[in-house]
């Protein structure tokens, strides 16, 4: 197992009230991880400073890769240009693109016949798709997610659990999310953490020993116990 | 279809209003010398044009109106993008920018006669005085009104502020600048008119005063039309870009 990112003792704050305090993480190539915590206890501010917005923060980090993506809560998708335009955003920042791997994804999406249309036409789940589509256009090293679920059908979100699984897996992306769902972060998770309220300390690392797809994994017998754990730490906060 | 029908029951409106004008008049029933009436606006109008006149009042007014409309636009443009760089530099001249926008322009107007003198540059400054507050005001507000993920989106692409300006800020604020440019009209006609009452000897708001004051009234209803036809020809362009703006981002 390499190691691909490590947190050293992280700690933020924010107008003078703690919200990470002593965060330590160490993460391998491959790993998907899920955070799990209360409304408001840092989570995303963890996101941020990984991926670098966020530069003011105690502590150190060791990041292996300078590529990078970022997938939010809200889609983000610029109206203003095409469904192929937002696709290849990145190519802006002088990024290097995959074109062909967007290309096939466009396809897969059933989005290709429509990349010169405007994103208005589109709905939640495609947008969220497209969104996705730009996170993956730079063959990232490191995804990171925010709650990247959290507007969508239960149908839709199962589904896309599923595609995002799948496409972290089989390009060998670290993945890193931030969930409310418990069900969510199982099924989608090797490891999932659990972090108190404020200021966010971790609380418990799970290690998922299920196999198998989301789907399979959400019918697993060992599901609930995993379900049961994570719950009560949420509980107790 | 529905469209053809309220295009012809526009046409129709105006008809109708020409027409019982026209009859009013004919028959005595408001007084022609202080309303005058179609045919004698035209008939004005036609004097106008046999005397040379017409094309130099249309042409001096439209010169003033691009110029100032262009200038105004570049003008509050640039100051926007200058305050939004800068939040300090805006929050230093919030207030005098309020205490400007609040002043009624036209009381500059005698000072500016005496510093430029009684000529065209006068009714430009008169006219850049009246847009450049407002359309600033609608520019600004587009652009500091970016939503919040899309600017995590571009820091987390290591964008530089040119790039986060010119890939989001500006296009995102499109419809904003839309609306500037309309009210930059608005705001340029009424400054270059008062300029023109105020100085000048050539132009629409020349005609209107000069009208008044030989009372001859039909010539100031001419004057008024062709403000409008004006006025109009600039705003189509603008309401076309503006619907396809919004098209896009409904």
């Amino acid at each position: 197992m390499t190691k691909i990112l490590t947190l050293n003792n992280i700690s933020k704050n924010y107008n003078d009230i703690k919200v990470l305090d002593n965060i330590n993480i160490d993460i391998n190539k491959n790993d998907f991880i899920s955070l799990i915590g209360p409304s408001g206890c840092g989570k995303s501010t963890l996101l941020n400073i990984i991926s670098n917005i966020d530069k003011d923060y105690i502590g150190t980090k060791d990041i292996k890769t300078n590529n990078i993506s970022y997938m939010f809560q809200n889609d983000c998708l610029l109206p203003w240009l095409t469904i192929y335009q937002n696709a290849t955003l990145s190519k802006i920042f002088n990024k290097n693109i995959d074109y062909k791997y967007i290309d096939e994804l466009l396809i897969k999406y059933g989005l290709y016949e429509y990349k010169d249309k405007y994103i208005n036409s589109l709905s939640g789940g495609l947008k969220q798709r497209l969104a996705l589509i730009r996170a993956l256009a730079t063959k990232p090293d490191i995804l990171l997610l925010d709650e990247p679920f959290s507007a969508l059908d239960f149908q839709t979100r199962l589904k896309l659990e599923d595609d995002v699984k799948t496409i972290t897996t089989n390009n060998n992306i670290t993945t890193i999310m931030v969930t409310h769902d418990i069900n969510e972060a199982i099924s989608m998770s090797n490891i999932v953490i659990t972090l108190s309220n404020k200021p966010s300390r971790i609380k418990n690392i799970y290690n998922i020993d299920i196999n198998g797809t989301t789907l399979e994994k959400r019918l697993d017998n060992k599901f609930n116990y995993y379900y049961n754990l994570i719950l009560s730490d949420l509980n107790e906060e | 279809m529905k469209n053809k029908k309220i295009l012809i029951i526009q046409l129709l409106i105006l008809i109708i209003f020409i027409i019982t004008w026209q009859y009013l008049s004919d028959n005595k029933i408001i007084n022609s010398f202080i309303f005058s009436s179609p045919k004698k606006i035209l008939l004005s109008l036609y004097n106008l044009y046999v005397n040379n006149n017409l094309f130099i009042h249309i042409y001096t007014t439209i010169k003033e109106i691009i110029i100032s409309f262009i200038l105004g636009f570049i003008i509050s443009f640039i100051l926007a993008i200058i305050l939004y760089l800068s939040n300090t530099l805006y929050k230093i001249v919030d207030p005098y920018l309020n205490v400007l926008n609040s002043l009624p322009k036209i009381a500059l107007g005698p000072i500016l006669i005496i510093i430029l003198g009684a000529n065209t540059k006068s009714i430009i400054i008169m006219a850049l005085l009246i847009n450049i507050l407002v359309c600033f005001n609608s520019i600004y507000i587009g652009l500091i009104s970016c939503n919040k993920y899309y600017l995590l989106l571009f820091k987390s692409y290591n964008a530089t502020k040119i790039q986060t300006i010119k890939y989001l800020i500006i296009p995102n604020a499109l419809i904003n600048i839309v609306s500037a440019l309309k009210i930059n009209i608005s705001m340029t006609l009424i400054g270059v008119i008062m300029g023109e009452f105020l100085v000048s000897k050539a132009g629409l708001g020349y005609l209107i005063i000069y009208g008044t004051q030989v009372f001859n009234l039909s010539l100031v209803y001419s004057s008024i039309i062709l403000i409008l036809i004006i006025s109009y020809l600039i705003y189509i362009p603008i309401i076309l870009i503006e619907n396809k703006i919004k098209k896009i981002s409904s």
